[in-house]
């Protein structure tokens, strides 16, 4: 039963982290590799908020959520709007050399050291017992119930909003979008909007579990196959991916070797591309495209 | 009236000579001053480890040079962040022994960047002094001419202190899980230590390899949990011996779980509160409030630093060694003197660790290495001291 647990845990770290990754990739095609540093800082402007608003901690999460999802836009606007129409490739090295940047911004402003927003929130972080014997820490079961929120939440907004389908029709012809007068700045605005949003969710909530420093970058970097297993325009594949890839970590550290934790999402990643490309639900034109 | 052209040729002529006079004199200006190269990993996944020592040190060197510097002199600390990465270690060193003529190269970062930096500084016959980096085995005896360390940790002998502690402490069998980071510094240790608790009539029940970073530690806690020990002992990045302990004590294991005391132990432990977590280091804690830790809290609170004077011994130990170095290798000086200065030191550490740091010819570690183990008191609220320091020579 823990090992269920552990995995459904390590899934929907990935998933909501993954769905960033999605989000921004199906609306305007580019991979944004600055997604770890986007997801990091996030987790940084929690501790910022929990400092300045110590005993009002709701509303130091919700400043940081609404910061996170400003942070995202702003991005757009002031950087990646100007690659619109340029070669994909230079818009992806655009949001390494954005990672690089965040990264340094982070460490001048809030230091390397090791920081725990949860101190500065005044929440507890106990365990919850589970029937079986399994054990999952309060955060944790947030992040769960989150992932499930977020996912439910843009399964409906995609579907069911004018802006959702705006976001959707900007991705699938971003041409004929902007003929019918759809502002495809403002979709891809929304978009990285979403995806720090998102991103910032997954780091918050890691960071309250765990603590926060400079390796949740690489945390969300290893988020990234499961993006890729799942299809980098499909949210439910983001969602199945992140499964496949936390399933075989989990069994794969308990019945085989923990070191094989790092190398599995990869290997998994490269037999999916060697046998489905697009992804278990990516659009396969979309792919030839690419 | 005179002639544009001329007027034209006279300001090139004198910019040109300015020009000059500037690049003559800049060499001289540094040759003014001792000049000390750092590459450490000051942000980056390794920084939480690295950059707290490598302040301490510019804060020590302040100190120094506002009290007039070293035979006279100012030392000049150019640093480097080398962000963990051995291409960026490699470039810093071919610049800070080419272009700044430093006399020591220090090291401030992850195990990945030795080689490259090593090697620049053989070719330039320039010492290496390895501070809150680990220290590589060339500086235990017969050591390396240009390798020196002054960091507390030291592998192998940390592990048979911790494994004697263990047993000490213990009334029954133990049964121990092991943890370690992947990376080959701490999996070597784990390594090590668990052929010398079979030796030591310990069983090591599992041993959990956990690759950095990780983004939840529960799946490799579970493994250790489900192999019931009733110790855990891991040499690894703090971040690794931390995660593991929470992922261990969330799944409901209550035995005793003892680890290397890095930089922020003394905090960690306040934050913990875990009656059963011990740390083993060679720095004393700064709630003993020698009159060094005192030094260090004021020179930090008038420098300014992102980070707690409690992390800063590293660093002012490394400091008060460069200071003690400079001191005996002269003015003026060049990197011989000093690695032949470096190759005959005994430093007053003034409490911060159980005893003097000593280089001899052979051996760049030092000849005895001290330990202390302390853990949180719930009774108490405070750290207690568990184990006072524990002498081992290092042969």
């Amino acid at each position: 039963m823990q090992l269920l647990v552990n995995i459904v845990v390590l899934a929907a770290i990935y998933a909501l982290i993954a769905c960033g990754y999605v989000l921004i990739y199906r609306a305007s095609r580019v991979l944004n590799l600055a997604h770890g540093e986007l997801m990091m800082l996030g987790a940084y402007l929690l501790l910022t908020t929990a400092s300045l608003h110590a005993g009002h901690p709701l509303l130091a999460i919700a400043a940081a959520l609404a910061l996170a999802a400003m942070a995202g836009a702003f991005v757009y606007l002031a950087l990646m709007r100007k690659m619109t129409g340029e070669a994909v490739l230079a818009a992806v090295l655009t949001t390494v050399a954005l990672g690089i940047l965040l990264r340094g911004v982070i460490v001048m402003l809030w230091s390397a050291q090791q920081q725990y927003p949860l101190q500065h929130l005044g929440f507890a972080n106990p365990p919850i017992a589970l029937p079986g014997g399994a054990r999952i820490s309060s955060a944790m079961a947030v992040l769960v119930a989150t992932t499930a929120a977020v996912y439910l939440g843009l399964f409906a907004f995609l579907r069911l909003t004018r802006w959702g389908i705006r976001l959707r029709a900007a991705g699938q012809n971003p041409l004929l979008a902007a003929q019918r007068g759809i502002g495809l700045h403002g979709a891809y605005a929304l978009a990285w909007g979403l995806s720090t949003f998102t991103g910032g969710v997954a780091g918050m909530l890691i960071a309250i579990d765990a603590g926060l420093d400079q390796t949740m970058v690489m945390i969300g970097l290893k988020a990234f196959p499961a993006a890729l297993v799942g299809g980098l325009d499909s949210l439910a594949g983001a969602l199945l991916g992140a499964l496949v890839i936390a399933a075989s970590e989990v069994l794969l550290i308990h019945y085989v070797d923990p070191l094989l934790a790092d190398v599995v999402p990869f290997l998994v990643l490269i037999v999916m591309l060697a046998i489905r490309p697009w992804g278990l639900l990516g659009t396969r034109e979309q792919l030839d495209r690419v | 009236m005179t002639h544009p052209a001329s007027i034209l040729r006279s300001r090139l002529l004198g910019a040109l000579a300015f020009a000059a006079a500037a690049t003559a004199a800049a060499p001289a200006l540094a040759q003014d001053a001792y000049v000390i190269g750092v590459s450490g990993a000051m942000t980056g996944p390794a920084a939480a480890t690295y950059a707290p020592a490598v302040d301490g040190l510019r804060i020590y060197l302040d100190g120094v040079n506002a009290r007039g510097g070293i035979n006279g002199r100012q030392v000049r600390l150019v640093i480097h962040d080398n962000q963990g990465e051995a291409s960026r270690g490699a470039a810093d060193a071919k610049k800070l022994l080419t272009q700044d003529n430093v006399l020591i190269l220090l090291n401030a970062s992850l195990s990945a960047t030795y080689a490259p930096m090593v090697a620049e500084a053989k070719r330039a016959g320039v010492p290496v002094l390895f501070a809150s980096a680990v220290c590589p085995k060339e500086v235990y005896p017969p050591a390396d001419p240009l390798q020196f360390c002054t960091t507390a940790f030291a592998a192998n002998h940390d592990s048979r202190a911790t494994l004697s502690f263990v047993k000490q402490q213990s009334k029954e069998p133990v049964r121990l899980g092991l943890a370690a980071m992947a990376i080959p510094i701490s999996r070597a240790e784990i390594d090590f230590a668990e052929n010398l608790s079979k030796q030591m009539e310990m069983t090591p029940v599992d041993k959990a390899v956990i690759p950095p970073p990780t983004a939840d530690y529960t799946p490799f806690a579970t493994k250790l949990r489900d192999a019931n020990p009733n110790w855990v002992y891991s040499w690894a990045p703090w971040v690794t011996q931390v995660r593991t302990l929470e992922g261990l004590r969330r799944l409901g294991w209550n035995g005793r779980y003892i680890a290397w005391a890095h930089l922020n132990a003394e905090d960690e432990l306040a934050r913990l509160k875990d009656g059963d977590f011990y740390v083993i280091g060679a720095n004393a804690f700064f709630q003993d409030e020698l009159p060094v830790h005192k030094e260090i809290r004021d020179a930090v609170a008038k420098a300014g630093s992102q980070y707690p004077p409690t992390q800063m011994a590293e660093g002012w130990i490394a400091g008060m060694v460069i200071e003690q170095i400079l001191k005996q290798a002269g003015w003026p000086t060049n990197p011989q003197k000093v690695a032949a200065a470096m190759s005959d030191l005994k430093v007053d550490t003034k409490g911060l660790r159980g005893g003097p740091i000593e280089w001899t010819k052979d051996n760049h570690f030092r000849t005895r290495q001290y330990y202390r183990v302390y853990r949180w008191d719930p009774s108490a609220s405070a750290i207690r001291l568990v184990q006072d320091w524990q002498a081992v020579d290092v042969k």
